[in-house]
């Protein structure tokens, strides 16, 4: 709103909120999710998910309103880009609920980046944490391939790594929560991993240290992602319910389940590079 | 639940004290036996049978054998130096005191429930920990700080105590940090100061008790004796940055290479508190619990979440002398 009346009840309402912010007189989960913090990063992610990025939705219909359900999606980039535009696209779809994503546990043990990736509703990638997130009924995201799918280079783009153990499927059996597969292509290009700087992961306790285009060329600038364009595709529910809660039990029916999502996952990716054509352009 | 006799350890303590009075007036004790090596207070001394003995000492088989309790509550477990318990006694109190507690009540033909006032330290404070740890977790986790060992070394005896006398009921209350205007805790003292260090861009999700609800949760432990560890806690976490605004406490962030020389020194010249490990790892990485077996099996509801806990210490500081600050 622009023109000065909306202007001095804009600067009104963000003093009001700042008054409150210092009493400490605002809401936070127990997980530490902080709505008001999270309200705040709006304008950046929307600027991201429309200029940035240009990010194309589909299937926002495929995911539930209300109760529980885990997103499964292909990953890459140290930092959670991908589960930030992932619930924007979820907002700008008219979906209210404040989805929940698993975030790998070396990025909590940064300054600032931890705080901030907590109070937006990520939570360190724990099999318990997300048992307890999906019995609250909440909307998890989670990215199986982990620590593979980060960091791998870039002639590997867009292939999607081994699925661990399933850890996902039990949580999914265990839960009833229905499995909702989703494909993200343009996260590949926004830190294109040229090579590695041995040594300083191992130092820094980081899972890898990338060389990319622009770092270390550029110091911390290096963390500002390339301006790929980006597709996201949420995939049709897959209801585990009729295999039984027990099946979390068996190996052989978790690793077959991980490797259809997986499967599912990866031509999804492929369609959405093709539907995307141009990578930055 | 019958009449019964009841033995309370550490019932000069804080918060020993309160718990001795709650089971005095409780009707379905019989008669509370307190043992301590320091004198309780005055009013509560009336009430209760006082016995001054030291845990590791060699009489304390025979005050067991002569005061013959039915539940035995074991709350004489120190974190932190207080008044009467300097820091050098802490580990020999909290496991040889444990230890030959354990000897004398192996020896008791009557005990039906131990209850052990233990602590959620056990879990420590990590960066990628579980959110909220249940209490099975407690066997995966590295063992850091000296009180943590205490207390792992502490369970680890209860249990081998359980294991050979299976006619005792044997709970172990794994307490989250207990904060209150009566509590006079390194946490407490920091509420207390002038301002409270931070780690620079950490932001940690803490969980508190607060002291009523302490007392509340070791008798309705004595109430309903439960087997095995039972983390207690207030509802949900705050993060330190919001507890501190609610507090109306101002933050001091120092870099994390520097805190702990910089805490030390400003201990030192008498600014702050002294810390121990567990509240430096605490302040730096938080700690949450699951506290299910709580409400399920020990059917025990706090009085007060975690943030309302901080909102009655918030008013009890505020309302509190200036000259007060210790």
């Amino acid at each position: 709103m622009i023109g000065p009346f909306g202007l001095v009840r804009d600067l009104g309402r963000a003093l009001d909120g700042a008054g409150r912010r210092l009493r400490g007189d605002y809401e936070e989960d127990e997980w530490g999710y902080d709505p008001s913090f999270a309200a705040a990063a709006e304008p950046l992610l929307s600027f991201l998910y429309d200029r940035w990025w240009r990010v194309t939705a589909t299937g926002t219909e495929h995911v539930p309103r209300d109760g529980r359900a885990l997103l499964v999606a292909n990953h890459a980039g140290v930092l959670p880009w991908d589960a930030a535009m992932m619930a924007t696209a979820l907002r700008r779809a008219g979906i209210t609920r404040d989805p929940r994503f698993l975030v790998l546990d070396w990025a909590f043990e940064l300054p600032w980046v931890s705080v901030a990736i907590r109070r937006n509703g990520g939570v360190p990638a724990s099999p318990y944490n997300a048992l307890r997130l999906l019995e609250q009924d909440h909307l998890v995201m989670v990215f199986p391939e982990g620590a593979k799918g980060v960091g791998k280079p870039w002639s590997e783009r867009y292939r999607l790594q081994r699925f661990g153990r399933g850890g996902f499927v039990e949580l999914a059996l265990r839960t009833g929560a229905p499995i909702i597969p989703c494909a993200i292509v343009g996260s590949e290009e926004i830190y294109p991993k040229l090579g590695e700087i041995p040594g300083v992961a191992k130092l820094l306790g980081a899972p890898y240290m990338p060389i990319t285009p622009t770092f270390p060329l550029l110091g911390p600038f290096g963390a500002i992602p390339l301006p790929s364009r980006w597709r996201i595709a949420f995939g049709a529910p897959m209801d585990l319910t009729s295999l039984g809660a027990e099946a979390a039990e068996d190996r052989a029916t978790v690793l077959e389940v991980a490797e259809d999502v997986r499967s599912r996952i990866q031509a999804m990716v492929y369609d959405n590079l093709i539907e995307r054509q141009g990578a930055f352009l | 639940m019958t009449a019964r006799r009841v033995l309370l350890t550490g019932v000069s303590g804080p918060l020993g004290a309160r718990v001795a009075a709650a089971l005095a007036a409780d009707p379905g004790v019989e008669h509370v036996i307190g043992i301590d090596t320091r004198r309780p207070p005055g009013v509560l001394a009336d009430r209760i049978t006082f016995v001054e003995a030291d845990l590791r000492g060699d009489e304390l088989a025979s005050i067991l054998k002569v005061a013959a309790p039915q539940v035995v509550v074991h709350h004489d477990i120190v974190q932190f130096p207080e008044p009467g318990r300097s820091v050098r006694t802490l580990h020999d109190l909290n496991v040889i005191g444990t230890l030959q507690l354990l000897a004398a009540c192996g020896e008791l033909p009557g005990l039906r429930a131990l209850v052990v006032r233990g602590s959620a330290s056990i879990y420590g404070s990590q960066p990628d920990a579980p959110a909220f740890f249940t209490e099975d977790l407690a066997r995966g986790v590295t063992l850091h700080t000296r009180f943590q060992r205490d207390v792992g070394e502490l369970e680890r005896l209860v249990e081998a105590f359980a294991r050979r006398h299976p006619a005792v009921a044997c709970t172990v209350l794994r307490l989250q940090p207990v904060i209150g205007a009566t509590v006079d805790t390194p946490i407490m003292r920091l509420f207390r100061s002038a301002a409270v260090p931070t780690f620079l861009g950490y932001d940690p999700r803490l969980q508190f008790l607060l002291d009523d609800d302490a007392v509340g949760a070791v008798a309705a432990a004595v109430a309903v004796p439960v087997r095995g560890a039972v983390n207690v806690a207030g509802d949900g976490t705050v993060s330190l940055a919001r507890t501190l605004r609610r507090l109306g406490k101002r933050s001091l962030p120092i870099a994390a290479p520097l805190y702990g020389t910089t805490v030390a020194a400003l201990a030192r010249a008498g600014v702050l508190p002294a810390l121990n490990d567990d509240v430096v790892r605490y302040l730096r990485n938080g700690r949450g619990v699951d506290t299910t077996r709580m409400r399920r099996d020990l059917r025990f509801v706090p009085t007060h979440t975690t943030a309302e806990a901080i909102d009655a210490v918030a008013q009890a500081v505020r309302n509190e002398p200036a000259g007060a600050a210790a």
